[in-house]
């Protein structure tokens, strides 16, 4: 069925005609000729849409007859519908009626400084949303020691074996990994000078000291960081977080506690366990590269554990670990939107807690080296 | 109006796993009318309207839709549009883009003339002036609005609509009843629609079915108007009158 909006003419007067199936499945070639009919009425002053020959109408066709007749009286012309149809009439008619005259959309700037600037001009406010957190979390364990109630212990073992047995492989294969990596390092290093009877030494000094604990919290960061913050996200877009503040929980003692705390006690755990696995690893890159024999390699690695070695390593898991429950926690709680924003805290938590424990190990590593330990 | 009617539903059974929400359910709604679906809360509208529109598959019984046939088998440009009870716009996307998806899926309609329909709808609901916002950022009963708007786009002549006028002041439900009424009196659209407004059933409802959850199925049918003058059903008439058989008093579930 072909549409088509005829144009009668007589001096100062003009009747658009519309005939055919005026609907969305025509609606290319309704705003065709619609467009024609438009130019073809040039110094007309009043305007009829006769809407007795229209085969068939439906919202689309009724939006956009009711945009021309819109155009036509905006010009200062007088528009209007007649003809025998008042179901088309009227259906026009209540789209002309309930249109929004919108302001001038404002044009985005998309200078590069002026990004810049906004950038940077969000940095104060989102540092002081960080601070915000820590002293909301900080003011929240007095507070729950006065009332433990106020806390969801509960979930405690639960978020530990989550958190912390779950993770085992994939800690305990990363540590091992590293220790293998370390001794291969060693061996083609310190081999050079003959001194291959070091490795044990080399990997006890790097692995329990930095890259334990570093591998470790990476690895928790990725893992347990996006299940955290995706978690306290949905949480947050699905209006639990306002419930359960409706219902008088301060949500950081209830959630973000207890998540913290399972994460400050098994980090160090894995940590060790992965420590362990570091050694094997090292042990077995070495007897099988070099002529070293197993026991030799104990005892290097045994003179070569110190307190000093194992703690300075160890004391950094629970920072660790508390910065990256914080950081996950507060992403997801920062969340606002729907199910996209849960995905963009996601990624902004994991990203977020990797770096720090990038840096915070590192400023460990400054503080004792200038302690001299 | 032709005599087939647009839905037919026969010895429908619907339930989740092995529970049962609704047995031997026969009813049909004929062409151009409004048909309304009323019930306790819980007692399976919103499940009923998922499988009339084909999401879920029924455990027995037969729905067929004029022109569609069984709507879960259905594939190609929907033959109806839905309005879901939470609204479900797409939170990544503006209102405008949510309006704009099922256009451009569907139809050649690009550029100027598309953001014009899509403006128009968006218009017709009184939500014009938003429609750069993300679903995050309008209230609970625009996102209705929203979500009859974009039910609307496709210029389908089937809706389905569940709770409309939830958490809606008493003029935009007005304007969304009279909306309503226009688009199945003057485009002869059939419109299928969950509510729990009594002003509303009996302005805008031509038929409808009382469903309960004790009888899993309808309990009676017809004329609002008449339903809430003669119907002797305890059940049904406390339901029309507001009076002390508490519909809400059992709680889905
Ligand atoms: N996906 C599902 N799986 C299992 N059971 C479901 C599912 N969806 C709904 N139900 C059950 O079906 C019953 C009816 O739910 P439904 O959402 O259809 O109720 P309703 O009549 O729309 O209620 P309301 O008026 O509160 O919206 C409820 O008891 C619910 O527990
Ligand atoms: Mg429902």
């Amino acid at each position: 069925m072909s549409v088509a909006l005829r144009t009668d003419r007589e001096g100062g007067h003009a009747t658009l005609v519309p005939t055919g199936s005026f609907d969305l499945s025509h609606a290319t070639e309704v705003t065709q000729a619609v467009s024609d009919a438009e130019a073809s009425l040039n110094g007309c002053r009043s305007v009829d849409v006769d809407l007795t020959q229209l085969d068939r109408i439906d919202g689309a066709g009724a939006v956009l007859l009711a945009r021309l007749l819109d155009r036509l009286e905006a010009d200062g012309r007088q528009a209007s519908v007649k003809g025998d149809n008042p179901e088309a009439t009227r259906l026009i008619a209540l789209y002309r009626e309930r249109r929004t005259i919108l302001p001038a959309p404002q044009i985005r700037t998309t200078n590069p400084l002026t990004r810049i600037g906004a950038v940077v001009a969000q940095l104060p406010g989102k540092a002081n949303d960080a601070f915000d957190f820590i002293g909301r979390c900080a003011v929240a364990i007095p507070k729950a020691a006065v009332t433990p109630r106020s806390v969801d212990w509960r979930s405690l073992p639960s978020l530990m074996q989550e958190i912390g047995a779950d993770a085992l492989p994939v800690t305990s294969a990363a540590n091992l990994v590293v220790g293998i990596i370390i001794g291969l390092l060693g061996i083609s290093e310190l081999g050079r000078f003959g001194a291959n009877s070091y490795v044990p030494e080399l990997v006890v000094v790097a692995h329990f000291r930095e890259l334990g604990p570093l591998v470790t919290a990476i690895v928790v960061a990725g893992r347990s960081g996006a299940g955290l913050a995706s978690k306290m996200a949905t949480m947050k877009v699905s209006e639990e977080i306002d419930a359960l503040r409706s219902m008088g929980f301060d949500p950081v003692r209830w959630l973000v506690l207890p998540r913290c705390l399972a994460l400050a006690v098994t980090v160090p755990l894995l940590t060790w366990v992965g420590d362990l696995l570091a050694l094997v690893g090292g042990l077995v890159a070495t007897v099988v590269m070099t002529d070293m024999t197993p026991h030799a390699y104990m005892e290097g690695t045994l003179k070569a554990i110190t307190a000093s070695n194992l703690l300075t390593g160890l004391i950094k898991a629970p920072f660790l670990a508390l910065a990256i429950g914080l950081i996950a926690c507060g992403q997801g709680l920062l969340t606002r939107g729907g199910a996209a924003a849960v995905g963009a805290r996601t990624t902004t938590a994991v990203v977020l807690a990797i770096f720090s424990t990038i840096v915070i190990s590192a400023l460990f590593t400054l503080f004792f080296a200038l302690m001299g330990a | 109006m032709p005599s087939r009617p647009h839905i037919t539903v026969d010895d429908l059974r619907i339930g989740y796993g092995t529970r049962v929400l609704m047995e031997h359910t026969t009813f049909q709604v004929e062409r151009g009318t409004i048909f309304a679906i009323l019930g306790g809360s819980g007692c399976g509208k919103s499940s009923l309207l998922r499988h009339l529109i084909g999401l879920e598959r029924q455990q027995a019984g037969r729905i067929d839709i004029d022109g569609v046939g069984e709507p879960s088998q259905y594939e190609g440009v929907p033959p109806f549009g839905v309005l879901f009870q939470s609204g479900a716009l797409f939170s990544s996307l503006t209102l405008a883009e949510n309006l704009w998806l099922p256009l451009n899926r569907w139809t050649p309609m690009r550029g100027a003339t598309a953001h014009e329909l899509v403006q128009a709808k968006l218009d017709l609901v009184g939500l014009g002036a938003f429609a750069e916002y993300l679903p995050g950022e309008i209230s609970g009963g625009m996102k209705k609005r929203a979500g009859v708007a974009r039910a609307l786009v496709l210029e389908a002549d089937l809706l389905f609509f569940d709770e409309p006028s939830a958490g809606l002041d008493p003029i935009s439900a007005v304007e969304l009843d009279q909306l309503i009424i226009t688009l199945s009196r003057d485009l002869g659209i059939t419109v299928v629609i969950v509510t729990h407004e009594l002003p509303s059933i009996f302005l805008v409802a031509d038929n409808c079915i009382v469903l309960d959850k004790a009888a899993k199925g309808i309990v009676a049918q017809g004329d609002p108007r008449k339903l809430r003058d003669e119907s002797e059903i305890p059940f049904v008439h406390a339901f029309f009158t507001r009076s002390s058989y508490d519909v809400t008093a059992n709680p889905g579930g």
